[in-house]
């Protein structure tokens, strides 16, 4: 190395101890604390200091460090050549998939915890899938697809509650009203493209929240619904001691009494969900209204001068992805027992837009992989409390630098004349 | 030789410029009818009229059938290609770059498909009715492409196609919704010689074999001068001439207002 790349690189780390000291100055600098009356600051620039040197140092060992580059490239290829393998064996890869998700709550290691992680990554799985069509095959950017998953667990709790019906009568019933809604946000939206369609279909998630939060006379506004029937097995309700004429699960299969038998019966229910939404976006990608969706992704005019219904093409679209979110709402409905508008805020809508992106455009195992990645690592680092979401950007941020177009972005055409080629 | 399509008194008005002003012309069936003229003249414009894009300001434009006539102003956008049966390609290639050759082409028959899968129920049933019916359209395609010689790249993305099959990929989706009346805007854009004597050859075929007209914009007067019956030649929105290809090429106005002269 060279003595003028050394001071090149010595700058460069000033450089970057003099950004850091912009951003750490004021959020570790001056620390608010409460001393009886009000609230005084207590600047604590040593700890400052300790943070920008370390940038510095650290910027300055990246620099001289030549093996940098390769090193990244080492990262970069083992990536690509992960993600060829997937494609190859994209079958068996999901088999094995499914296989483990449906041995995985009889492991050794399968605790509480890890089995409710496991439902909110399928929840959350189930929702990008959803999502998937609308954004991924039809390529309408949609921002308020939480309104859906709100729609349609309002629906299954205010049906189930007033009503009294099973779950298995308005789980159909949640999704025909999210349908609803999303043939509602479909109309005013068939003209927008792009940034335009983004901003109406956030704003359109943020008027469903707050007409959730508003309407108390039928929501119960901010302080939610409660008491919302869990779901019961095929008859047979998941309690320790049932009511009188009732058999519960564990006494009609002879079985000790445990909470984690409801757990474990809400996995497997979330599952069959979410591999019903795949198994039929799988199927719908390769008719004609799915090749339809595709194709106005790609170039709506060209679409128009075929002679495709734009405005049909785009609200099925919409109404089925919609419908797929209230699936998974009612479930998340009935998995709380318990929903506010908290629960339905922008930032979901974020997460499960950066699942379907993030896991590359139309993949289906890419949001699979997405959701996993993004939710276990948010997890993971749940101790650190609200410096988790740092541990959420800082998987995002792999993600762009690493594979730009998402983690499995190659497209395979929905029917061929050639048959397989290998 | 009986008209097929007929235009009459069309102008379009953007505002305060006149893009087409009072333009009459027959096009007929069986024939390849070619608008000419410097750039600006309103062509393109024509196009978008008679497709739907845009609504004349004023003037009828008439598709014959057999014995009645159908007013194209009537529908707009999707349905021009789905009722009137007019298909159209356009001056800067409009593919679907990330779906494949085979892709592109039963998209055209979407409509067709969609009755055939029961609007996606008897797809869903995986029924053999539409089975049969999605074997049928691939093997349109499958005909188109014989015919323009890419069906080794059947399954291939349209986009990593070369310029010229792409060209030639956007006439054949076109013909894929089996018009009567195929708009072609400048399909010689950007070909070399030996490409666009393919597509004269393409376009004859279409020309007398599917019994389809022809309406074309070009400014690559090989490719006019070749294979027009008939021509009509535009400057600032107005007709300026029409007639055959021979008349055009020796008429006065024309070579003033387009063509120029030879040093």
């Amino acid at each position: 190395m060279e003595k003028k790349d050394i001071i090149q690189s010595f700058k460069d780390s000033l450089f970057t101890g003099l950004i850091a000291l912009a951003l750490f100055g004021p959020i570790v600098g001056l620390r608010t604390v409460s001393k009886g009356e009000g609230l005084f600051i207590t600047p604590q620039w040593g700890v400052v200091f300790l943070l920008v040197g370390l940038c510095i140092l650290g910027r300055f060992l990246i620099n001289i460090n030549s093996a940098r580059r390769k090193e990244f490239k080492i990262f970069s290829t083992l990536s690509s050549k992960f993600s060829s393998i997937t494609e190859d064996k994209a079958k068996h890869f999901a088999i094995t998939g499914i296989l483990f998700a449906v041995v995985f709550p009889f492991l050794p290691f399968t605790d509480r915890y890890f089995m409710d992680v496991a439902i909110m990554i399928l929840t959350y799985i189930m929702l990008g899938w959803g999502l998937n069509i609308v954004v991924g095959l039809a390529g309408l950017l949609d921002l308020g697809y939480v309104a859906f998953y709100a729609v349609g667990a309002y629906s299954y709790a205010l049906i189930a509650t007033t009503f009294g019906w099973s779950f298995w009568i308005c789980l159909p019933l949640a999704g025909v009203f999210a349908a609803f809604f999303g043939i509602l946000l479909g109309f005013p939206v068939l003209r927008l493209r792009g940034d335009y369609l983004a901003i109406v279909t956030l704003g359109f998630g943020e008027i469903i929240r707050i007409i959730l939060i508003n309407w108390y006379e039928v929501t119960n506004g901010p302080d939610g619904i409660t008491g919302i029937p869990r779901p019961s097995f095929f008859g047979l309700p998941f309690k320790r001691s049932p009511d009188e004429g009732e058999t519960s699960f564990h006494l009609f299969f002879n079985l000790e009494y445990s909470t984690m038998h409801r757990i474990i019966f809400l996995y497997y229910l979330i599952l069959v969900l979410a591999l019903i939404t795949n198994y039929f976006t799988l199927k719908i990608r390769k008719l004609p209204v799915g090749r339809a969706w595709e194709a106005l992704r790609e170039d709506e005019i060209a679409c128009k001068s075929l002679g495709v219904n734009p405005t049909n093409t785009k609200l099925t679209a919409f109404a089925i992805g919609a419908m797929f979110g209230g699936f998974a709402g009612s479930f998340f409905a009935t998995r709380q027992a318990f929903i506010s508008p908290e629960s339905f805020t922008f930032i979901e809508s974020a997460i499960i837009v950066a699942i379907v992106v993030l896991g590359g455009m139309g993949s289906q195992t890419g949001v699979v992989l997405a959701s996993i990645f993004l939710i276990g690592i948010t997890e993971m680092f749940r101790d650190l409390e609200q410096f988790r979401m740092i541990a959420f950007g800082g998987a995002m941020v792999l993600i762009m630098v690493f594979k730009p177009k998402g983690i499995l972005a190659n497209r395979k055409p929905t029917i061929l004349m050639h048959g397989d080629k290998k | 030789m009986s008209n097929l399509l007929s235009v009459e008194n069309l102008t379009m008005k953007f505002g305060g410029l006149t893009a087409i002003d009072d333009l009459s012309f027959d096009a007929k069936n069986n024939q390849i009818t070619s608008i000419i003229g410097p750039n600006g003249a309103g062509k393109t414009t024509v196009f978008n009229c008679l497709t739907g894009f845009y609504k004349p300001t004023n003037g009828q434009m008439f598709l014959h059938k057999e014995d009645s006539k159908i007013s194209l102003r009537k529908y707009t956008d999707f349905k021009i290609a789905y009722v009137a049966k007019v298909a159209r390609t356009f001056q800067n290639i409009r593919l679907f770059p990330a779906m494949s050759v085979l892709e592109n082409l039963l998209v055209a028959q979407h409509n067709e498909l969609m009755v055939a899968s029961g609007y996606s129920l008897f797809g869903l049933l995986n029924l053999k009715t539409y089975r049969d019916k999605e074997k049928l359209a691939v093997d349109k395609a499958r005909y188109w492409l014989d015919i323009i010689g890419l069906t080794h790249r059947a399954d291939d993305n349209a986009g990593d196609l070369p310029y010229g099959d792409q060209r030639k990929l956007e006439i054949v989706r076109a013909m894929c919704i089996e018009p009567r009346l195929l708009c072609l805007d400048e399909p010689a854009a950007g070909l070399n010689p030996k490409e666009s004597a393919e597509l004269n050859k393409l376009l004859k075929f279409i020309k007398t074999e599917k019994q389809t007209g022809i309406l074309l914009i070009e400014h690559d007067m090989s490719v006019v001068m070749g294979i027009s019956d008939h021509v009509v030649v535009l400057n600032y929105g107005k007709k300026i001439f029409e007639g055959t290809a021979d008349q055009t090429k020796n008429s006065k106005e024309v070579i003033e207002a387009y063509l120029g002269v030879d040093e």
